[in-house]
């Protein structure tokens, strides 16, 4: 059930080498943070290793199988089994809380059960488990335009939740969260990976957070890996060359990168007021 | 953290099944009795007499016919069909450019101050839009039929026709689209002393001239639409022509016909896009000062197709309009007063509008389903291939008019009201689903995408991704369809097909003016309250 990437390189068709000679292997159960400055690669390891984009060259093996040799329904079967947090999780704006999260099982579920639970959601104790690990389990009914930018990206990691995938790819899960939610939710993700001896690959802006809770930590910079070390061996000295482009501090919770300018208050005041 | 757990006192619950169920049981209650009026009979499509009748009758349709003769005729009908449109909206010009002057409430000095003759100036703005209500709500074919009797068989009573209703709708949207413009520049001009022409030339026209005359050509290319199914009740055209094919039962000169309908429709349609698409882009070219040299060539243009159109069918207006015309119009006029109101005709006009109304609803909602169906294919997502061929389909399902649709329902069906539903569902599924396909084109494509790198089956990943976000479209063009399909289901009954139009062309065939006259303010008010919904349902969604 590993992951085996193995010299592969990706040119987009504008001709931007988005990685180049990476080599990769992922074993059952292990939990990678993916760390790096914008442009890395970050983004574009994560959709190789999710089957969403095929490799120019070099050979890619995603739970034992290579998905670009599978006939359709095998490689469709294989996807349901990787499951993926997006930065900006696409959701449908009218599309309510439980039905995105149910969407997570859409790869098992046959068709008939995809359309009846349109008319009733069939699972409505499964979404609500999952949006509660995630403190969202009031949200359950919402629509997803009515949340805030932090609640909808928990929202996409409760969806992941669902799906209950053995390979489990987080792009920037956290992106949109406070540094208290943020912990908690990247919490929850390797609890959950832990507990189902699932893979997780998380890539990540804040340096802190990935040193303090991945045990493997993954530099990535210009499309080619720069370490691959437990995260204990990766020392400052490592750090600061893996961002030496960007500014002369390092990326941490506290300074991440908001995509929602918003959500920040929008989470601080709802939370403010449940804990009242 | 100690939150009320309402999930553990009582089982989990969809708080929406109630208000869904409810919903849905009311739909299928609403639903029943709108088939049971509207006669929906789908067996009626395969008794065998019919199927005989529609089968012979398509039979002929191969080979389309081509002989020297007819196809002469059929050129002359074409250019006839051209020349009522262009001609109608020249004079609808006429009708409406000075009622939209005149209703445009930004343009009334009086209400400066207000300043003397307030009241003068409201009660001409309040009588001119309820003239203008009556020219439009009365449909163009309305008109025509009454118009023939005045004067008689020919294209001069089709260009009447619409030259009035086009004439009123042009009035109005002029006058919405004046008004929803930058106000301030005109009001200034009236302030210092300018006229209401001066106002409009140099306060209103640069902020609205493009918008003015792209819809100006939108309309020109309905008129066309419209003019093909004049000749139905005598007023010239390639109409009439369909209508003797029809009667003769001749499927080849039926096919011909059908299929200059569609070269026609789709040339109008391809003429009025790149028209639009100019006036649309004159005016960003900064060096030209004034009319750019291309406007005038397009202005005479303009001015030479409507001379052309006007000898080409050599109305004789004059004639038209002579004491002895004039003094049998207002005999005519006078024979419709008063309308009859006996209890007894009042609620047969009264099912009749029910019976309109069923028909609009069951064939737009058959529309709906049909232009799903071919909107996925068309949308691109089952191949190249699968994508032309239902363009295609659609393309020739919303060239052919309802109206014409309807002459064929009827043959397969029979007379009555489900033969209007057919023809409705057949035209409006050509336009809902070209409609559809755009804004599945046009939905973003994460959700979905992101469902399918999730292993999800592709139509699974269509009802959890891309129909949550087209949704709110789909439902905005079909209500406006459903709104369009009102008015013309109360006219499809003209060849047969159910409604208030075949109760108005049985009393008008009889002579019977006052019964008809009941029947025109049933679709009058009918289409008033269309307008009044439609107008407050789209406030509401905005």
């Amino acid at each position: 059930m590993s992951c085996n990437l193995e010299q592969i390189s990706l040119t987009h068709s504008n001709g931007f080498t988005a990685l180049a000679g990476v080599s990769l292997s992922l074993h059952a159960g292990e939990r990678i943070a993916v760390i790096g400055p914008s442009g890395a690669g970050k983004t574009t390891l994560l959709r190789l290793l999710g089957a969403a984009v095929r490799p120019s060259t070099g050979g890619i093996e995603l739970l034992g199988k290579n998905p670009w040799s599978l006939p359709v329904t095998e490689l469709r079967r294989l996807r349901s089994r990787i499951g993926v947090v997006h930065q900006a999780p696409p959701l449908p704006q009218r599309q309510r809380v439980v039905t995105a999260v149910l969407a997570g099982r859409l790869g098992q579920w046959p068709l008939w059960k995809s359309i009846a639970s349109l008319l009733y959601p069939l699972d409505l104790a499964g979404a609500q488990a999952a949006l509660e690990r995630l403190e969202l389990g009031d949200r359950l009914f919402d629509r997803c335009d009515r949340i805030s930018g932090g609640q909808l990206q928990r929202v996409g990691i409760a969806r992941v939740l669902y799906q209950q995938p053995d390979l489990v790819l987080a792009d920037e899960p956290v992106s949109a969260l406070d540094p208290t939610l943020a912990q908690q939710a990247i919490r929850v993700l390797l609890a959950d990976a832990e507990a189902r001896g699932a893979t997780l690959v998380a890539s990540l802006h804040a340096v802190d957070l990935a040193l303090a809770e991945f045990p493997r930590v993954l530099g990535l910079k210009d499309g080619r890996i720069v370490f691959d070390l437990p995260a204990q061996a990766v020392t400052d000295q490592l750090l600061h060359d893996l961002y030496a482009a960007e500014s002369a501090e390092l990326p941490t919770l506290s300074k991440e990168p908001r995509f929602s300018a918003h959500s920040v208050e929008a989470e601080a005041v709802l939370r403010g007021a449940r804990c009242r | 953290m100690n939150r009320a757990q309402p999930a553990a006192v009582n089982p989990l619950r969809d708080p929406a099944a109630l208000t869904r169920s409810t919903a849905f049981l009311l739909a299928l209650v609403v639903l029943w009795p709108l088939l049971v009026v509207a006669e929906f009979k789908p067996g009626a499509l395969f008794d065998p007499q019919n199927l005989k009748t529609t089968g012979s009758f398509l039979a002929g349709f191969l080979p389309p016919e081509t002989g020297a003769e007819f196809l002469s005729h059929l050129v002359r009908a074409t250019l006839e069909t051209l020349a009522i449109a262009t001609a109608g909206i020249a004079l609808a010009l006429l009708i409406g450019i000075p009622l939209a002057l005149l209703s445009t409430r930004v343009l009334a000095v009086a209400e400066i101050g207000p300043g003397p003759g307030l009241r003068r100036s409201q009660f001409i703005h309040y009588g001119l839009r309820a003239l203008l209500t009556v020219l439009r709500g009365v449909p163009e074919l309305v008109w025509a039929l009454l118009f023939v009797r005045v004067f008689g068989l020919g294209p001069a009573a089709g260009v009447l026709a619409l030259a009035l209703t086009y004439g009123g709708m042009l009035a109005k949207v002029y006058a919405e689209i004046l008004e929803s413009g930058e106000s301030r520049p005109a009001r200034a001009i009236l302030e210092a002393g300018g006229s209401r022409l001066q106002a409009l030339l140099y306060g209103l026209l640069p902020g609205s001239a493009q918008e003015l005359t792209s819809y100006t050509v939108y309309r020109w290319e309905c008129a066309v639409r419209a003019s093909v199914v004049m000749g139905f009740v005598g007023a010239g055209g390639l109409g009439q022509l369909m209508d003797q094919a029809m009667r003769m039962f001749n499927g080849g000169e039926a096919s011909t016909i059908l299929l200059t309908f569609l070269a026609l429709v789709l040339a109008a349609d391809a003429l009025s896009g790149f028209l639009r698409q100019w006036v649309g882009r004159a005016g960003t070219d900064g060096r030209v000062a004034g009319v750019s040299g291309g406007g005038y060539v397009m202005a005479l243009c303009a001015s030479l197709s409507v001379l052309a159109s006007f000898s080409y069918l050599n109305l004789g207006f004059g004639e038209l309009f002579s004491s002895e015309s004039l003094r049998l119009m207002v005999g005519f006029l006078v024979s419709f007063f008063p309308p009859e109101l006996a209890v007894g005709w009042l609620s047969r006009v009264g099912y009749g509008v029910i019976e309109t109304l069923a028909i609009s609803a069951v064939g737009t909602l058959l529309a709906v389903l049909g232009g799903l169906i071919f909107a996925l294919p068309a949308s691109g997502r089952y191949g190249l291939l699968a994508g032309q061929a239902s363009r295609f389909v659609l393309n020739a399902l919303r060239s052919v008019p309802e109206l014409v649709w309807a002459t064929l329902t009827v043959l397969s069906v029979g007379l009555g009201p489900f033969a209007g539903v057919l023809a409705l569902a057949l035209h409006t599924t050509g336009v809902l689903g070209r409609l559809f396909a755009e804004s599945l084109q046009n939905a973003p494509a994460a959700p979905r995408d992101a469902l399918l790198d999730a292993g999800a089956r592709p139509g699974a990943a269509f009802l959890y991704g891309t129909l949550p976000e087209v949704t709110p479209q789909l439902l905005a063009y079909s209500l406006y369809r459903w709104e369009m399909n009102i008015r013309m289901a109360a006219i499809l009954g003209f060849v047969g097909a159910g409604g208030l139009g075949q109760l108005l062309y049985f009393e008008l065939s009889l002579f019977r003016y006052a019964e008809a006259s009941t029947v025109i303010a049933a679709m009058l008010l009918l289409s008033i309250a269309v307008d009044a919904t439609s107008a407050a349902l789209r406030r509401r969604l905005a």
